[in-house]
């Protein structure tokens, strides 16, 4: 049913892509959600308040759409022959329909509170799907970060609306973008506020590095389709979201943006650089995938800065490429972890004799994954420049950590382990066809992200063509990638992978020893604070208990007590008290 | 003796269009309200019973008494006039003329609201119950008597008369918590005598404020068209302000003031947790929105950021102790203060929107706070413990209350679909302009929770299953009706926050919408804090 769905939805998608060819405008219809009078005085637009349901659908729009409903074609189908040992197949496909149609919801909002609205269900529908194996302790312990941290991001993303809102009494973009500079009472300061907050709202959800640790620490303990599903479609959503929000932080400042610009520059060269440490595939790919996004979100603003919306949408249309290949190689390396019984690239090998078509697909995601960047960083990033020379590191990193796993898994000698035969080890039919057609999807993606007849169709706007040099030069920066890769791991692979274990190690060590401080010094006395305020205040109570209880037998012993003897010791007692205490008592 | 007349407010006319429009109609809706769960306590309470012959038959006299009433208020909400800013329903009856103290009652678009919270909670509250095995007769009396006060706090216009209905809540109550509540005798002592405590001091505040209003007013009524309109001086305004949200503060609660709170949730049986979380609780904060928001603007401007604060440490305080407790009905109690910090949050937002956003947020967080409370009081007994390390991996073998904890967790987050969602997104919009530093404080006491929730969740219902741990079975019918209810009115008005419309049309299909409705008065409440018109862009 689920697959179903997915695939109805796909052609409802094209239909409506079809009818959009034939206007020129995007289809728009508006429902009233919540529409509540709050005041009859003070300014107009803080009068009303109202949530419409904005259904706004253009070329953008019906392309994330269909890429995200190819990527869940693909993980459903190769989940149903992969997956059959995976508990509540009804829960898991009922949560992925849920996912698509909260994301469906995310993409056609023109209205910020409802953006809100699908953006939560689509959050809490991922947390379900990344926690879906309820019955094994590592899963439910790692699902955690992948509700607290992305709950903390959208938190920031919903303040940044409530921001907005307080200072534009709107949150309906059509109405919103035009008085951003002329609303009475705005300023840059509360512009800028706004723009942060959007922008982590978004980065968490974009995974972008450091807020990664809800796709790496649930890549190896979610079902491997839940773990592609949730990479590829967050990662086509939220950079659909930060290109409708760029009027809004382009309304900022430019300090504001080139602040952007670094973070995302930051989270391109990390990302792929941890995940060139350790060994473990599925994490790997999560980071190498979340540095390729992470360039496309850097092209997306540095549009900003240069010419507005060529190079941004160029982002746009590399992130479409990035989101089918990084499902493709989750599902992929799933495949080859699942036939070798090992999580540790140290422990695979030989992949391209014995799962040859799977091992296809992984290096056919790592390329197109490497490659998807060149054709947005062609647009109109000069090479000589801080920034391309960042991006072609970001570049450079994400090839070797892309193709890394391939050699790894694809060559050298599989060894038998306990309990594990090496002849076993076979492609499971059924379920090879689908990470190709995500490579396929991904590589005409590829091909399009560099043609600027695509481009024009996304936004629809005229954009000049890159030049066939500067698209060349961007080529050969992740080509040097694999190629470096390739000498490195057919040299030494041994070596590299003691390496990289090693640092895996190193990193981990450091992690949980920085845990362990922000543990011992921060979560532990807070949480000991407020479960001693949870003590205390019972006994507090208590003590307020015994003293009225004391003070109630004092007076019962007192109205048994003789009266003037008792007067006369209350008198004498008075009247120390009022010597000692009245003035000139001293003197 | 002098004739008693009532004096009648001609009902309402019933709005053209609106199914059931004329259907009912009476001058004394809010007294039924109150009195009839009285009335039938007495009678219940007056039944032979002999070796608890007739518990079923009290049982579902109890049910239909709460569902009759539902379905009386249903109608009354179907006939309400929201664009009318004026009581409704209003009773009027002279009682101790020579201190001014008169039989007043009436209800607004929050009052309204808080109304319909009530009826839902006792009907929640009574499918609770439906455990009960042990002094049947009495504990439904009790529960009814707790009913009636909680509606009579609701709609009393007058304070004195607010003041009796107001304490009057503690007595059943911490009667009902020591005679059925679950733990060891000492224990269930403890929590009624900290709710006594608690409630009685509260209402001895409030008794201060409200004389100390009286006085200044001229010592001649206790209306509060009287003493709430009375146009004060910005000092005393603030001084009995202070008084009130201390009173609130005690029976919200609101840290610090929410020492009775773990205790008596962790204690009472889940028919009193409903009761206690969903109903007699948000009568704090709807104290709050009658004397110091709605009455006293200049202490309100003043006094906001001392709601906000208090907001935004009753959020924190709530999530971590909930995060470093042991035991589910403690982390469930905890969890359950978050509604209530949210709440004043939109009260200390001081703008027509925030204040919106309290008034739905009195319903959404009224639901979620039972939701919440009650499904780990059931779970905690289904699963023969309360403690989180022996409770695990649940939810494969508690389907039921598995979903509902997880509803539970979503509705306090505000997860879309479910009506706290409209809520706290009214009140962030809101508080954001006035109060943004507790607004984000608020916020992140609510990622604490969120932390809370991930950690509860996951030691309960997932990981693999503890084989040290009792025998578990899941909710049983009535437990499952009951949260079920709950829920369900959180996904209803999450989903129709403006009242099903016939396709194509504005005509309300049979509900004219929560947001609607509660419109009423709340624009004359929030004139005194709409921002004035700003100046020329820097």
């Amino acid at each position: 049913m689920a697959m179903f769905g997915t695939v109805v939805t796909l052609l409802l998608t094209l239909l409506v892509a079809w009818g959009l060819t034939r206007r020129s405008t995007p289809f728009v219809a508006t429902y009233q959600y919540i529409n509540l009078s709050v005041g009859f005085n003070g300014p107009t637009n803080f009068q009303t308040f109202a949530i419409e349901l904005v259904l706004h659908v253009d070329h953008l729009t019906v392309a994330a759409l269909a890429v995200i409903e190819i990527c869940m074609i693909a993980a459903i189908g190769w989940n149903q022959v992969m997956g059959r040992a995976e508990p509540g197949a009804a829960r898991f496909h009922a949560v992925i329909t849920a996912l698509l149609f909260a994301c469906s919801g995310i993409l056609v909002s023109w209205d910020l509170a409802e953006l809100f609205g699908f953006w939560a269900i689509a959050g809490a529908m991922t947390y379900l799907l990344l926690a879906h194996r309820w019955g094994v302790d590592e899963a439910a312990t790692r699902a955690r970060v992948a509700l607290a941290l992305p709950f903390l991001t959208d938190l920031c993303l919903l303040c940044g609306i409530a921001w907005l809102y307080a200072r534009y009494g709107t949150q309906n973009l059509n109405t919103l973008l035009p008085i951003l500079h002329t609303n009475p009472g705005w300023t840059v300061r509360s512009l800028v506020v706004a723009s942060i907050l959007l922008f982590i709202g978004v980065g968490g959800r974009l995974a972008l590095w450091p807020l990664t640790s809800w796709i790496t620490q649930t890549a190896v303990t979610a079902p491997p389709a839940a773990s592609a599903i949730a990479q590829s479609a967050w990662s086509v959503v939220a950079i659909v979201v930060l290109y409708r929000l760029m009027p809004i932080l382009a309304a900022s400042n430019q300090q504001t943006i080139r602040a952007f610009i670094s973070a995302t520059l930051v989270a391109a060269i990390a990302a792929p650089l941890l995940g060139l440490i350790g060994n473990e595939p599925r994490r790997a790919i999560a980071l190498a995938g979340s540095g390729a996004v992470a360039i496309a979100a850097t092209v997306v603003l540095n549009g900003l800065q240069v010419t507005y919306s060529t190079f941004a949408v160029a982002g746009v249309a590399a992130a479409l490429a990035i989101a089918p290949a990084r499902a493709a190689a989750v599902l992929a390396a799933a495949s080859i972890a699942s036939a070798m019984r090992t999580d540790n690239l140290a422990e695979m090998g030989d992949a391209w004799r014995r799962m040859r078509a799977t091992s296809g697909a992984l290096v056919g995601s790592a390329v197109v994954m490497g490659l998807a960047a060149a054709g947005a960083l062609a647009f109109g990033v000069p090479t000589r420049s801080y920034l391309g020379f960042a991006l072609g590191d970001a570049v450079l990193l994400i090839a070797i950590g892309g193709l890394r796993i391939f050699l790894t898994a694809s060559f050298g000698p599989l060894r038998r382990r306990r309990a594990f035969e090496p002849d076993r080890v076979r492609e499971t039919p059924g379920a090879l066809g689908w990470p190709y057609w995500l490579v396929a999807a991904g590589a005409a993606l590829l091909i399009a992200s560099g043609i600027t007849g695509w481009l024009n169709f996304l936004d629809g706007q005229k954009h000049p063509s890159p030049s066939a040099g500067a698209i060349l030069l961007w080529v050969v920066v992740p080509i040097v990638g694999f190629g470096a890769c390739t000498l490195a791991y057919v040299f030494n692979k041994e070596g590299a992978l003691a390496a990289s274990a090693t640092g895996g190690l190193w990193i981990g060590r450091i992690i949980s020893a920085a845990l362990g401080v922000i543990d011992r010094f921060l979560i532990g006395p807070t949480t000991g604070i407020a479960a001693r305020f949870g003590d205390w205040i019972p006994a507090g109570d208590g003590a307020i208990g015994r003293f009225t209880t004391t003070s109630g037998r004092i007076a019962l012993a007192a109205s048994r007590a003789p009266a003037v003897p008792l007067v006369i010791v209350l008198a004498v007692v008075l009247a120390l008290v009022f010597a000692l205490v009245a003035p000139g008592v001293a003197r | 003796m002098t004739l008693l007349t009532i004096t009648m407010q001609t009902p309402s006319p019933s709005p053209v269009g609106v199914p059931g429009a004329g259907i009912f109609s009476s001058p004394v809706l809010l007294s039924l309200l109150i009195w009839v769960p009285v009335i039938v306590a007495v009678a219940i309470a007056s039944m032979p019973n002999p070796r608890g012959r007739y518990d079923v038959l009290m049982k579902q006299i109890a049910f239909f008494t709460n569902l009759g009433l539902v379905f009386v208020l249903f109608i009354a909400y179907n006939q309400f006039e929201n664009f009318l800013p004026t009581m409704q329903y209003e009773e009027k009856l002279p009682w101790l003329p020579a201190i001014g103290v008169t039989y007043h009652l009436g209800v607004d678009g929050p009052g309204l609201v808080m109304l319909i919270l009530s009826g839902l909670i006792g009907v929640a509250s009574v499918l609770a119950s439906l455990g009960v095995r042990e002094r049947v007769r009495t504990y439904f009396c009790l529960l009814l008597l707790a009913q009636a006060s909680v509606n009579g706090a609701i709609v009393a216009r007058d304070m004195f008369v607010l003041i009796l209905f107001w304490g009057a809540a503690a007595i059943p109550l911490a009667l009902l918590i020591l005679g059925w509540g679950g733990g060891p005798a000492v224990r269930r002592a403890a929590a009624a005598w900290r709710l006594l405590g608690y409630w009685g001091l509260g209402t001895g505040v409030l008794a201060v404020g409200v004389l100390a209003l009286y006085a200044v007013t001229g010592g001649r009524s206790f209306d509060m068209d009287t003493l709430l309109k009375a146009g004060l001086s910005p000092r005393i305004q603030i001084a009995v302000s202070l008084v009130m949200i201390v009173a609130a503060a005690m029976r919200l609660p609101l840290f610090p003031f929410h020492g009775w709170l773990r205790d008596v949730l962790a204690e009472a049986p889940p028919g009193v947790v409903v009761v206690v979380a969903g109903a007699a609780s948000r009568l704090g904060a709807f104290l709050l929105l009658r004397t110091v928001i709605a009455a006293e603007p200049a202490a309100g401007h003043l006094l906001s950021p001392v709601l906000a604060a208090l907001a935004a440490l009753t959020v924190g305080y709530a999530g971590l102790a909930a995060l470093r407790t042991a035991d589910i009905r403690h982390a469930g109690a905890y969890l359950a203060m978050v509604p209530g910090g949210i709440t004043v949050l939109g009260l200390a937002a001081i703008s027509p929107l925030g204040i919106a956003g309290s008034v739905l947020s009195l319903f959404t967080g009224g639901l979620a706070a039972a939701l919440v409370a009650g499904v780990c009081a059931t779970l905690s007994e289904r699963a023969q413990s309360r403690s989180l390390a022996v409770l695990s991996g649940l939810a494969p073998r508690m389907p039921n209350l598995g979903w509902l904890l997880m509803i539970a967790a979503l509705a306090l987050l505000g997860v879309p679909i479910l009506a706290s969602f409209a809520a706290e997104v009214m009140t962030f919009f809101g508080a954001f302009k006035n109060q943004p530093i507790g607004a984000f404080a608020v916020a992140a006491g609510l990622a604490v929770s969120a932390i809370a929730l991930a950690v509860l969740l996951r030691r309960v219902l997932f990981g693999a299953p503890n084989p040290d741990a009792p025998g578990v079975s899941d909710a049983s019918l009535g437990e499952t009706w009951y949260l079920g209810l709950l829920a369900g009115g959180l996904l209803w008005v999450g989903l129709f926050p403006g009242g099903p419309k016939i396709p194509g049309t504005e005509i309300p299909l049979f509900d004219p919408g929560l947001i609607n409705q509660m419109a009423a008065g709340l624009s004359d409440m929030a004139s005194p804090y709409a921002a004035p018109a700003p100046g020329p862009s820097q």
